[in-house]
């Protein structure tokens, strides 16, 4: 049963698993019970956008005006690139490429780093108008006694987003690091493979704020 | 089945593709002001059928162990359960909003 002797070369694999094979499969369903404590920890924050969007359907209409469609269209597409090169980042690590998983983990970097300059400028443009969370707002464009409620669930929502793109950011910065010292390649690719499933999630969860909030009418 | 799927570019570039043809496709929606409720209907779809490509092709599920495929439909569910159960209070509230 127990084939020691399979690819058991990487000296990254560790002696409790059966092989390389065993190792990967349990690192990367690991990885996919994660991914489900994190679509609910977003669901959360969903099921209360739903909640309120029922209750209040005008003052969404209203308050998404506030929100420039272009740079929301301008960060969906560059967070669409950025899932695109860590696609090609593990394509690569399975074909030995080793200099293209730096390169394209690099260009991730790039796209996640102007996604987040894109997110500043809309929130300081925001908080220069009064448009602040909760009981801090002080913004008097939307004829609505609860325009805030929009406003809050806005942050929250895409804060909690920034917040994954950040740490996504330093993840690929190790992989990055990783990659350079030579440690990935198609026997053993595990970390750039499960960093890449955590980003696209990241992604998805932008694909539907996108049109949740910019995209109202 | 197997969890080493190799995608060519061609596959890769051609997802890629076609999600910035849907970003495009939801912007130029947004825009035509459709009648409600079909704004909402059609930028959901939109929604979800990029995302069934991210999870397929990007995130492997095509190919991937079937396991995986599982708990991410079960998230899903569960999140349609919270959703649900949820809504089966605020909607039907006589006192309908709180005061916040």
């Amino acid at each position: 049963m127990a084939n020691h002797s399979t690819s058991t070369h990487s000296q990254f694999f560790q002696h409790h698993f059966v092989d390389a094979e065993q190792q990967f499969d349990a690192a990367k369903m690991g990885m996919w019970v994660f991914l489900v404590t994190e679509i609910l920890f977003f669901g959360g924050l969903f099921a209360a956008y739903i909640v309120y969007r029922l209750w209040y359907p005008e003052l969404f209409v209203m308050a998404s005006e506030e929100l420039n469609t272009l740079w929301g269209g301008v960060n969906t597409i560059v967070l669409i690139g950025s899932s695109l090169t860590v696609a090609m980042a593990i394509k690569s690590a399975q074909l030995n490429q080793k200099r293209n998983i730096a390169i394209n983990l690099g260009i991730t970097i790039a796209l996640a780093a102007i996604f987040m300059v894109i997110k500043y400028f809309e929130w300081t443009h925001k908080f220069h108008l009064g448009i602040f969370p909760g009981e801090f707002y002080a913004f008097d464009g939307i004829d609505h006694p609860k325009a805030n409620v929009f406003f809050s669930l806005y942050y929250l929502m895409t804060g909690l987003h920034g917040i994954h793109v950040v740490i996504g950011i330093g993840l690929m910065v190790w992989l990055l690091l990783r990659s350079m010292k030579g440690h990935f390649d198609s026997e053993y690719y595990t970390p750039v493979e499960i960093t890449g499933l955590y980003w696209h999630l990241v992604d998805i969860i932008w694909i539907f704020l996108f049109p949740l909030f910019y995209l109202i009418d | 089945m197997s969890g080493h799927h190799i995608s060519t570019d061609k596959t890769l570039l051609g997802v890629a593709g076609a999600l910035l043809v849907l970003t495009v496709l939801t912007v130029v929606v947004h825009y035509l002001h459709l009648p409600n409720p079909w704004s909402i209907i059609v930028a959901m779809a939109v929604a979800v059928a990029k995302a069934s490509l991210v999870a397929l092709f990007f995130m492997n599920l095509y190919w991937d162990e079937r396991f995986n495929l599982m708990l991410f439909l079960a998230s899903i569910a569960f999140l349609a359960l919270l959703v649900g159960f949820t809504l089966l209070d605020t909607l039907f509230r006589p006192e309908v909003i709180p005061g916040f």
